[in-house]
């Protein structure tokens, strides 16, 4: 194999791929890119945070390579330029070799490396091949968390126009867009998909209902992944199902100013996560809602959960993941699941951004084993479970389709086999259609589903159809 | 050459081992000050305990033993107790501390440093080898790497060889010689390289805190790279 030093004491594989940019990136970084890039990093490191963090990180990296052994990506690559730690080190070179007085000694004493084009090509490739996970953190003897890093990389090579098309265009169009939302869905199409929800479960629970949009001084706000209002009715039907049978229908809404939990910023800029944040509290503060609920979606709920406070301080509004609201209401007996309607095993996948840092692991698995007879764990579970392979907003770019299917998904469709499950339960929006990909491509005989598409199932609905009946019914149609 | 040993064990000694505390404490100084004074207001919400428990469940890391490391994390744990032990509680190293700075720190037997200096070379040349011939080691490491590794064995070899008449095939005081200059050696590198882990171990730990990005920054890189006109 070719080898060239790109970074001091790193060898980076030389392949005629790495000379251009790959074509889902942006192709428009210019002749100055290096100059760029150099000024971008600066002025990052100069307003934001990271440099205590980078300057720990350089002077303590021992490099021992146990991360390697965690990473999904690179188990099924191969590759060795998808160890976490080496692309951590190429954005820790530069920062040595351009940041700090001892990097620039040392470029002064030997013949150093210097950035070029092709090292920032390199870089918009591999930080997009990582998929965020952080699950390399767990196994690194110093905690190095090189989704902060991959983030961080990515951060830079946005600023010099280097990003994936799809994030971009999805961000643009909810910040600047019309409709404020990911997915384009005007306020007119929210109605009109409210609406069939609200027909389909009055056919399908037997109660009458109408969705609360933009009703003021309620308890929560609801937010989820907008594609679920196009892709998922099941699981908003479930969720719609736990507020409704709970009693807590009058206590929630969905705003129709912003409707959208997704942000992106999260996989890959600062600017963008704290301006979506920002929308989305402001449509909270307009409705005077107390508490955000966000759907099933795990990079939503953590970008929700750990960024509210850390960018509106005091006047951050609590916010709650759904299935700790339906687990809230299981304990306290406001809802009731029949065990006899789900008899497929079923097996719970872990996303990423609410499972690594341990915040809900648990939650999900009590709701189902209350309901659910034939449960059973993948291994690895919990906050070491493996990624779906879509994390980090990849799954949102599908010119990496294959890449997805046969690297960054390939062990967790091992993984899901070795189960033997029938239904495999993903309480993610991009955890799902990444899955649902991944079962069609590997052809495994496995069903991917929202918890509460489970629930919508057997929850008990006080005056209408009981679940059983419900079942029936829907066997019946199948047939 | 008796002159020579009195050199490095007295002022050299003083001035390597002075220079050694002084960047390590730059080191942690800086990032403390980072965490207190810039991020001071912010760090409420940061889960210290379990990263604390997280710190500490690493010193015996027997639940962090991986499928497919577990030889390379055995050697690596292994020599880090010798690493640790040997310098600061072997008799003769427990002597010189009390001297040099008044410590009176307890002394593990002989046999015991023996065995551990004897399991710190093996594991150290283990951990060589696992760099040099597995390439996916190789890739992530430069000069840099070995030559800490070897300069890591240097003090712990000659050590041995020093304390073992029978098979120190230089003369005693030219081994120890090496055994004192490679050690102050060390003690210069420690805060200038990857060895300052002994210290950064963990601020590296704490990337829950890093994750508390500083609110309005993102809008300040826009306005300094774009001016008025954001991009989006």
């Amino acid at each position: 194999m070719d080898t060239t030093t790109a970074v001091p004491g790193i060898e980076t594989i030389d392949s005629p791929s790495r000379r251009t940019l790959p074509y889902h990136l942006m192709k428009h970084p210019g002749d100055d890119l290096v100059d760029r890039f150099l000024e971008a990093f600066g002025r990052v490191l100069e307003f934001t945070d990271y440099k205590p963090l980078l300057d720990s990180y350089r002077r303590s990296n021992t490099k021992c390579n146990r991360c390697a052994v965690a990473c999904p990506v690179l188990q099924a690559s191969g590759d060795p330029k998808d160890i976490p730690c080496y692309r951590t080190n190429l954005l820790l070179g530069i920062y040595e070799r351009y940041f700090t007085l001892d990097g620039w000694l040392k470029s002064r004493f030997s013949n150093a490396f210097e950035l070029t084009e092709e090292i920032i090509f390199e870089m918009g490739d591999i930080f997009y091949r990582c998929t965020a996970c952080r699950r390399c953190t767990r196994v690194c003897p110093l905690g190095f968390d090189h989704g902060l890093i991959t983030r961080l990389g990515r951060y830079v090579l946005s600023l010099v126009d280097i990003v994936p098309k799809a994030l971009q265009v999805s961000v643009q169009e909810q910040l600047e867009g019309e409709t404020h939302n990911t997915s384009k869905v005007p306020r007119a199409g929210l109605l009109d998909v409210l609406e069939f929800l609200a027909e389909e479960m009055e056919e399908m629970l037997g109660v009458e209902l109408e969705f609360p949009t933009d009703r003021e001084d309620r308890d929560y706000v609801f937010f989820c992944a907008v594609s679920d209002y196009l892709m998922e009715p099941d699981t908003l039907m479930g969720n719609a199902a736990v507020l409704y049978a709970s009693g807590d229908w009058d206590r929630w809404t969905i705003g129709l100013c912003n409707y959208d939990g997704i942000n992106y910023g999260l996989f890959y800029s600062d600017w963008h996560l704290e301006n979506i944040i920002k929308q989305l509290v402001s449509e909270v503060d307009r409705l005077r809602g107390r508490n955000i609920l966000i759907g099933e979606c795990g990079h939503a709920s953590r970008a929700a959960h750990d960024f509210i406070p850390t960018f509106m301080g005091s006047k951050a509004p609590p916010v709650l993941n759904f299935m700790e609201y339906t687990l809230d209401c299981l304990r306290k007996g406001k809802i009731t699941l029949d065990p006899d309607v789900i008899t497929e095993r079923v097996t719970y996948h872990d996303p990423c951004n609410i499972a690594r840092s341990g915040w809900i692991v648990e939650q999900p698995r009590e709701i189902l084993r209350s309901f659910v007879p034939d449960f059973v764990e993948m291994t690895p579970r919990g906050s070491d479970n493996l990624c779906c392979g879509g994390g980090g907003g990849l799954v949102s770019v599908d010119e990496i389709h294959e890449f997805r299917m046969d690297i960054a998904g390939r062990m967790k469709a091992e993984q899901l086999r070795q189960t033997g499950a029938e239904i495999v339960v993903a309480p993610c929006a991009n955890c799902k259609k990444q899955l649902k990909e991944l079962v069609e491509y590997y052809d495994i005989p496995c069903r991917v589903a929202g918890l509460h598409d489970l629930i919508l199932q057997s929850i008990v609905i006080p005056g209408g159809i009981s679940p059983m009946e419900r079942k029936e019914r829907a066997d019946l149609f199948t047939i | 050459m008796e002159a020579w040993l009195d050199f490095a064990k007295g002022p050299l000694f003083a001035f390597t081992f002075g220079i050694m505390i002084a960047g390590l404490f730059r080191l942690v100084f800086l990032q403390v000050y980072h965490l207190l004074v810039k991020k001071g207001r912010r760090l409420k919400d940061v889960p210290w305990m379990a990263m604390v428990r997280e710190s500490l469940s690493w010193v015996i890391p027997v639940r962090h033993i991986e499928p497919g490391t577990k030889i390379f994390s055995i050697a690596s744990f292994l020599m880090h107790i010798g690493v640790i032990v040997v310098p600061l509680f072997l008799l003769d190293h427990v002597v010189r501390w009390e001297r040099f700075l008044g410590l009176d720190l307890p002394a593990v037997s002989k046999g015991t440093a023996d065995i551990l200096t004897l399991l710190t070379i093996a594991c150290s040349l283990l951990l060589l080898a696992y760099r040099t011939f597995r390439a996916r080691h190789r890739t992530v490491s430069g000069p840099v790497d070995y030559i800490l590794l070897v300069l890591v064995l240097l003090p712990f070899v000659s050590g041995y060889l020093a304390m073992h008449p029978a098979l120190n095939p230089l003369p005693w005081d030219v081994m120890m010689l090496t055994h004192i200059l490679s050690a102050e050696v060390l003690f210069l590198m420690i805060p200038a390289t990857k060895l300052a882990h002994v210290v950064l171990f963990f601020f590296d730990r704490i990337s829950a805190v890093h994750w508390q990005l500083r609110p309005g920054a993102g809008d300040r890189v826009a306005e300094a790279l774009y001016g008025e006109e954001v991009r989006i």
